[in-house]
């Protein structure tokens, strides 16, 4: 599934006092399969825009195609958008509200009145793709750790195969382990299903690990889209826009204004001790 | 006398557990006999998983919860005295990670008047209180703003005015720029480093960015309900193996120092920020 967003305008309470421009004639397109990290500043304009995405909100002005037809023109249409496109939100586990973890998770498929083996193999397959043992399974959510929870909800969405995922903030809040749980169960639910991810963060590390291409908002536009490469190589502008780059990618344009002849695209630990390892030992030969 | 002592603090609580035999009781301790010492005027880092029990510590500090065995004090202050439970709170005051959760008025400087009025603090003293904590968050132009409107790094700096406004000789945040975007997290990193310095007030900061916890003049590690580590920031983070082992990170230069060293490579340990990896990098090079 595709999605192409055209001249995207949204603006909150207009011609009232309060009126305020979210988005400002946005441009997207979005590739089935595509893993996207989209950060922003807290008012940026990223929350609106997923908030498009999946139907929520409809445009002031513009419009979103989904494999080129416009969401909003077919009411029963918007319902299937949904389903196709799943949105897991900000601290998605105080949405959890079952007896156990695994009647949390069927809710989705159930009410896709899918049959119960259907129902069963989408929670249990889903389960697995998070990282949830069936000992939990008949666990209360709320007897879970912080990061289990979250899990736990994202899978819930995950269970109505959605054909693009959209996960606003999944690592706020959790603990270096938490996150690495949950950033390890996004890139296997990527990588084993294929399904396209919107990451929102505002962890520059987990979007240099994970995604494949980066769109910046910053006041309703977009204002950078590329690979991280292309991207974290503007500390200066991510930061005059509210955001930072991964702490290396700091270290290399400092010893590049130093005067040494360095990548400015490096961004994880990995690669900084590569290029770093080559560069002191070709000094010493 | 120490703004902050334990003496074999310990906290269990009950934990009901559902089983296929009915309702059992499991005793858990969320802290075991933790032993600690904070000067005042420190800026103290304390470092823990989640369920480490660095929260359940940092509630007996403002004697929302009272130990199960042990001491702690206060500025002298016995927590488990109900009597100075008031004077306790309003020398140590609390930062929540939610700042939706812990404005209460419409107006900012009615929020921050919260605190003092509920002290019986004269009027004018109030607002004298009120218009000095806003000007040491630098938010005096959002006096009469409604904080609904505010960004999260802007309501943080109004939740910490509030506890300044009860003159508190103690602060105790709590993941206070969890859900913060990055100049949100500055801000309020910012406005704790200055209250520390300037305003002298004794810091104890949980948090679970190593990037902050850098900046703290001496760090805890807590594990399991115990102190594991304890040390200046330096001294804890060149152990990158160790940490990692309790559920942790380092700052990411710190691990590429460590790596580094690995392979051989002379550069120190103890790196913690970016300032100090271009400097030991270029050392390295003038050196070879």
């Amino acid at each position: 599934m595709s999605i192409e967003i055209n001249h995207l305008t949204y603006i909150y309470n207009q011609d009232t006092a309060f009126e305020k421009k979210a988005l400002d004639d946005v441009n997207l397109e979005i590739k089935k399969g595509q893993f996207v990290g989209l950060i922003g500043h807290t008012g940026s304009g990223k929350s609106t825009l997923i908030q498009h995405l999946n139907g929520i909100i409809a445009p002031t002005k513009g419009e979103i195609l989904v494999d080129g037809e416009n969401i909003h023109r077919n009411k029963a249409k918007l319902k299937e958008v949904r389903r196709r496109i799943g949105l897991a939100f900000q601290y998605p586990e105080y949405q959890l509200f079952e007896m156990t973890v695994y009647k949390d998770v069927a809710f989705g498929p159930t009410n896709m009145q899918l049959s119960k083996e259907e129902v069963h193999q989408n929670v249990v397959s889903a389960l697995e793709t998070v990282g949830i043992a069936p000992e939990l399974y008949e666990k209360s959510p709320f007897e879970l750790s912080g990061g289990q929870k979250r899990r736990v909800a994202i899978a819930g969405v995950l269970a109505m195969n959605p054909e693009v995922l959209i996960l606003d903030e999944p690592t706020a809040g959790l603990d270096p382990k938490g996150r690495d749980e949950i950033l390890q169960a996004i890139k296997r639910l990527h990588q084993e299903r294929g399904i396209t991810v919107i990451l929102v963060s505002h962890s520059m590390e987990d979007v240099a690990k994970l995604v494949e291409c980066i769109i910046v908002m910053h006041e309703g536009k977009v204002a950078m889209e590329g690979t991280p490469k292309e991207v974290f190589c503007h500390v200066k502008e991510l930061e005059a826009m509210g955001l930072a780059a991964p702490q290396v990618s700091y270290v290399f344009a400092a010893l590049k204004e130093k005067g040494f002849d360095v990548p400015l695209d490096v961004f994880t630990v990995e690669e900084a001790r590569k290029v770093l390892l080559n560069m002191v030992r070709q000094v010493s030969v | 006398m120490k703004m902050v002592k334990a003496e074999g603090l310990t906290y269990e609580y009950i934990k009901m557990l559902e089983t296929d035999h009915g309702t059992e009781e499991e005793k858990v301790s969320a802290l075991k006999a933790v032993d600690l010492e904070i000067e005042k005027g420190e800026f103290v880092v304390v470092l823990g998983h989640n369920g480490s029990g660095k929260s359940t510590f940092a509630k007996h500090i403002n004697a929302l919860l009272e130990p199960t065995k042990g001491t702690l004090w206060i500025k002298g202050m016995d927590t488990q005295n109900a009597e100075l439970v008031w004077d306790i709170r309003q020398t140590a005051g609390m930062v929540f990670q939610n700042p939706d959760n812990q404005l209460v008025a419409t107006v900012v400087e009615e929020d921050i008047a919260f605190g003092p009025e509920n002290m019986g603090v004269a009027p004018e003293e109030i607002r004298r209180r009120v218009d000095e904590a806003l000007a040491t968050v630098h938010m005096e132009q959002y006096a009469t703003h409604t904080p609904s409107k505010l960004s999260g790094g802007q309501k943080q700096r109004i939740a910490i005015a509030g506890v300044l406004a009860m003159k508190p000789d103690c602060i105790v945040l709590d993941e206070p720029t969890a859900m913060l975007d990055p100049s949100g997290r500055k801000e309020v990193m910012e406005t704790i480093e200055r209250l520390n310095k300037d305003e002298g007030i004794t810091i104890i900061l949980i948090t679970h960015y190593m990037d902050e916890a850098v900046r703290g003049d001496r760090v805890y590690v807590i594990d399991d309900g115990e102190i594991v580590m304890e040390g200046k920031p330096k001294e804890i983070f060149s152990q990158v193996e160790r940490l990692q082992q309790y559920g942790l990170d380092v700052p990411q230069v710190t691990e590429v120092a460590h790596l580094l060293r690995k392979e051989g490579i002379d550069i120190p340990a103890d790196i913690l920020t970016v300032e100090e990896m271009v400097g030991a990098l270029c050392q390295l090079k003038l050196t070879i």
